[in-house]
């Protein structure tokens, strides 16, 4: 089954709507769905165009098509356990969030909180993302869990924050902060980062690109030939942050 | 205002020695009373467990330390999110919910007095602006002295009569209820990275001991005739071996007032620990018990909960030795001449023995004390766990069965390390009601202000449960007994229903009820050259800006007595 949502134009364009009803399982038991533009409570059909080709039996046969202006539409894949979604244009923050299954597939960009305590599947992203991607929400111990985030472009600062398990690589550069308070996973970063991996207690971060203010923090064990992204690479390896008494492990292109 | 009048109601009240009886209880401006007067509204109670509001004698539900906990736990206030309801405000929070919402979750379970277990004087005004965003229940404030500079010095030169003009210009001052001893002496010695490890160790200096405080503060609280005992969290808490030093300050207690006990021991708990370490902790439930059992002593269980929650108290180096267990955020705090605070969040584990052993711990102590009045029920919210999980444990107390299918899921060595799977006693519903209404008002000593009883003349304060103990088997029932008292029928508070199948249908007016002792001019504080002088040294507030004003109370009660001095 393939559910396609275009979005309408809207009279307030810059309101956020709350999307947490866009996933695949949901569409199985129809479009009869509701989300909210601000604090007003909205029928899935007032705010999108909805079409929808082909049967389904399980969540893992649907596909979900978002369309049009979409870059203010938070929450969309939140809690999904299997399926697809893809997103032509920009999607609004929290996307995928706690997602334990499926893929959500994005075209362009993705605002902040992309897969936040994710616990499975995958996401990808062909633009760049905003902060927090992969990254636990406010006072959360733990972020992403499990499963896989590419990101084509780059990312905003707090990229896999609190990682816990699970993949995130980003193509791009980061901003500040990537991979701080690590406790587990796997953070790969194509390009630039600045003071990466602040309060890690492990898991371990790539950095194919270069760092900005290294942190003082971290204790340098030598160099490794590593093979990242079928390149091999000398790589200096780090451990830390000894500041925490951390044993993860930070890898950074030797010369970068 | 019409009256009302509840009918056939299944009624217990232990203060009046009604154990299940049917009857009509008349209600009209707030009270109870004889005849409701023409055209009552009638409240249709049969089949129904009708019991007097229920009273919180120790939880930390407003002040300053409560609202740390909120703003380091955004993970928290997530946790538990109600939406806008009819007269009901949008709630959030799961261990410790907004004020609203902590009103609005004890109101379902028929509550409808709250004592907040320790407000710091000098933090007092926050804390009763807190009081008047929790509605639906009358509030009193612990008010605490375990570090107050000029008491300690006031033991130290054995001038018991200044020791209790210090407490009650203090209590005047900030509107507090009653004395509360946490870590006695401990939380000053924190303030130079030490704590006291007895109750015989000395404060650095002060040149006193814990046990100096503590017995000074029971004499001066009679002395002040105040309505409460002195309301004590002993030293060492959560430390195993700590039994010793709580059997060593039960030693202490005489026997002062024949209306009630001469000490209330909260969270007994965390205090009743054998072995040296963790890994060797045992329960001394049964020692503590015996200790109080015939004592002029009252404690509360401080019953543990499985699952996550947030520990606070004023009990600063303990709340640090807890970080060093858990590495987890945490807090620490020091209120300037008076006492401090420290909050962290915790999740207490089936699969850790020592949290097993605490559960154990607490259950065992409400069902070796022989006599209810001396065990209240209380999980020192929401340190042990948050008060909601209080229909859980009444159905524990309740049901040997339902204790035993708990231990399944428990660390096997559990039965090792404590009694609790061989007590055979099964709480029966009037002891229950002794330990959540009754027995709470007879220690704080408000039955006479109409509270933890039915009778003519009482607060129509009624807590109306869809449970029919006539009907119900709670030794296998259990289900039906939590579903019961997690939400009443009907919650009365003060003579208007205030809530309904869990839901609070009007806006709330409560009221704060505080102590006030009348001294002889030469015992007044506020004139004391010494005391007035330490204001103007030490303290960042001057001593005319430090009480709390009657507008922060726009409903206060005061029990006003004429002080022995
Ligand atoms: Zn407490």
């Amino acid at each position: 089954m393939r559910v396609t949502l275009v979005a309408r134009p809207r009279a307030k364009p810059s309101l956020p709507v709350e999307a947490e009803s866009i996933i695949p399982q949901n569409f199985l038991r129809g479009t009869d769905l509701t989300v909210y533009e601000g604090n007003k409570e909205r029928r899935l059909e007032e705010l999108f165009f909805i079409t929808v080709e082909g049967p389904a039996v399980s969540p893992d046969q649907v596909e979900v098509v978002l369309m049009g202006a979409t870059g203010r539409v938070k929450r969309v894949g939140e809690y999904m356990n299997a399926g697809r979604i893809v997103i032509e244009g920009d999607i609004g923050m929290h996307c995928g969030n706690f997602m334990s299954g499926g893929e959500i597939v994005i075209k362009s960009n993705a605002d902040a909180w992309l897969g936040r305590e994710m616990r499975g599947g995958r996401i990808t992203c062909m633009g760049s993302t905003s902060h927090n991607c992969g990254a636990g929400y406010r006072g959360e111990k733990r972020g992403m869990r499990g499963g896989t985030i590419e990101i084509f472009g780059g990312a905003g600062d707090f990229a896999g924050e609190y990682l816990a398990g699970g993949e995130v690589r980003i193509h791009g550069s980061c901003g500040d902060m990537a991979g701080i308070e690590m406790r587990g996973g796997l953070l790969v970063i194509g390009g630039t980062v600045t003071r990466p991996c602040g309060n890690m207690t492990a898991g371990t971060a790539v950095v194919l690109g270069h760092v900005n203010r290294m942190l003082p923090t971290f204790q340098y064990q030598g160099v490794n030939d590593e093979v990242w992204d079928g390149k091999r690479l000398k790589m200096d390896v780090w451990e830390g942050d000894v500041a925490n008494r951390g044993k993860g492990r930070l890898l950074v292109a030797v010369g970068k | 205002m019409s009256g009302i009048l509840v009918r056939n109601a299944f009624v217990i009240d232990p203060i009046k020695r009604i154990s299940g009886e049917v009857m009509d209880i008349a209600i009209r401006d707030g009270w109870v009373v004889e005849d409701a007067g023409p055209d009552p509204v009638v409240i249709d109670a049969s089949g129904c467990l009708t019991l007097p509001g229920g009273i919180d004698s120790h939880t930390h539900v407003c002040g300053t330390k409560v609202n740390f906990g909120r703003y380091m736990s955004p993970e928290d206030m997530r946790a538990g999110r109600t939406a806008r309801r009819g007269v009901m405000h949008v709630t959030s929070g799961y261990s410790v919910p907004t004020t609203f919402g902590n009103s609005y979750r004890y109101s379902a379970m028929g509550y409808t007095t709250l004592l907040e277990g320790a407000m710091a004087p000098l933090e007092a005004r926050h804390t009763h602006e807190e009081f008047t965003a929790t509605p639906h229940q009358d509030m009193l404030a612990n008010t605490l002295f375990d570090g107050n500079w000029s008491v300690m010095e006031a033991v130290r030169d054995r001038d018991i009569k200044r020791v209790a003009a210090i407490v009650a210009w203090t209590l005047s001052a900030v509107k507090g209820f009653a004395i509360k001893l946490t870590n006695p002496g401990g939380t000053e010695a924190w303030g130079w990275g030490q704590d006291v490890r007895g109750i015989h160790d000395q404060v650095p200096h002060f040149g006193v001991t814990p046990a100096e405080i503590i017995s000074a503060m029971i004499e001066a609280n009679e002395i002040l005739r105040l309505p409460h005992s002195v309301h004590l969290h002993c030293n060492n808490l959560g430390v195993p071996g700590n039994y010793r030093t709580t059997l060593a300050t039960i030693d202490l207690v005489p026997d002062l007032n024949p209306l009630r006990q001469s000490l209330y021991l909260t969270h007994a708990q965390f205090h009743a620990y054998g072995g040296s370490t963790w890994r060797d902790i045992d329960s001394r439930a049964e020692a503590i018990c015996q200790a109080v059992n015939g004592k002029p002593i009252v404690m509360d269980m401080g019953q543990v909960m499985f699952g996550r929650t947030t520990t606070m108290t004023a009990d600063g180096p303990m709340e640090w030795k807890l970080y060093m267990l858990h590495h987890n955020k945490w807090s620490n705090h020091d209120v300037e001449l008076e006492t401090g605070s420290g909050i962290i969040p915790v999740y207490y584990s089936r699969k850790s023995l020592v949290n097993c052993v605490m559960w154990a711990i607490g259950l065992e102590l409400a069902l070796l004390t022989n006599d209810p009045w001396q065990c209240l029920l209380s999980t020192d919210n929401p340190n042990g766990a948050p008060f909601v999980k209080y229909p859980e444990i009444i159905a524990l107390l309740m049901s040997r069965r339902y204790r035993e299918q708990e231990g399944t899921l428990l660390d096997p060595r559990t039965s090792h390390r404590t009694a609790i799977f061989s007590i055979d006693r099964e709480l029966s519903w009037e002891e229950i009601a002794v330990m959540t209404r009754a027995g709470q008002a007879k220690a704080l000593g408000i039955t006479g202000l109409g509270k933890g009883h039915l009778g003519v003349g009482a607060a129509a304060d009624l807590a109306i449960y869809p449970l029919d103990p006539d009907g119900i088997d709670p030794a296998v029932q259990v289900q039906e007994v939590i579903a019961g008292f997690s939400r009443t029928k009907y919650t009365i508070k003060r003579g208007r229903v205030v809530a309904r199948d869990g839901e609070v249908i009007v806006e709330g007016a409560n009221a704060t009820i505080w102590s006030r002792s009348d001294v002889p001019s030469q015992y007044d504080m506020g004139q004391d050259p010494a005391f007035t002088e330490k204001f103007s040294q030490y303290y960042t507030v001057r001593m005319k800006n430090y009480p709390v004003q009657e507008a922060y109370l726009p409903r206060g009660v005061c029990i006003r007595t004429e002080a022995a001095l």
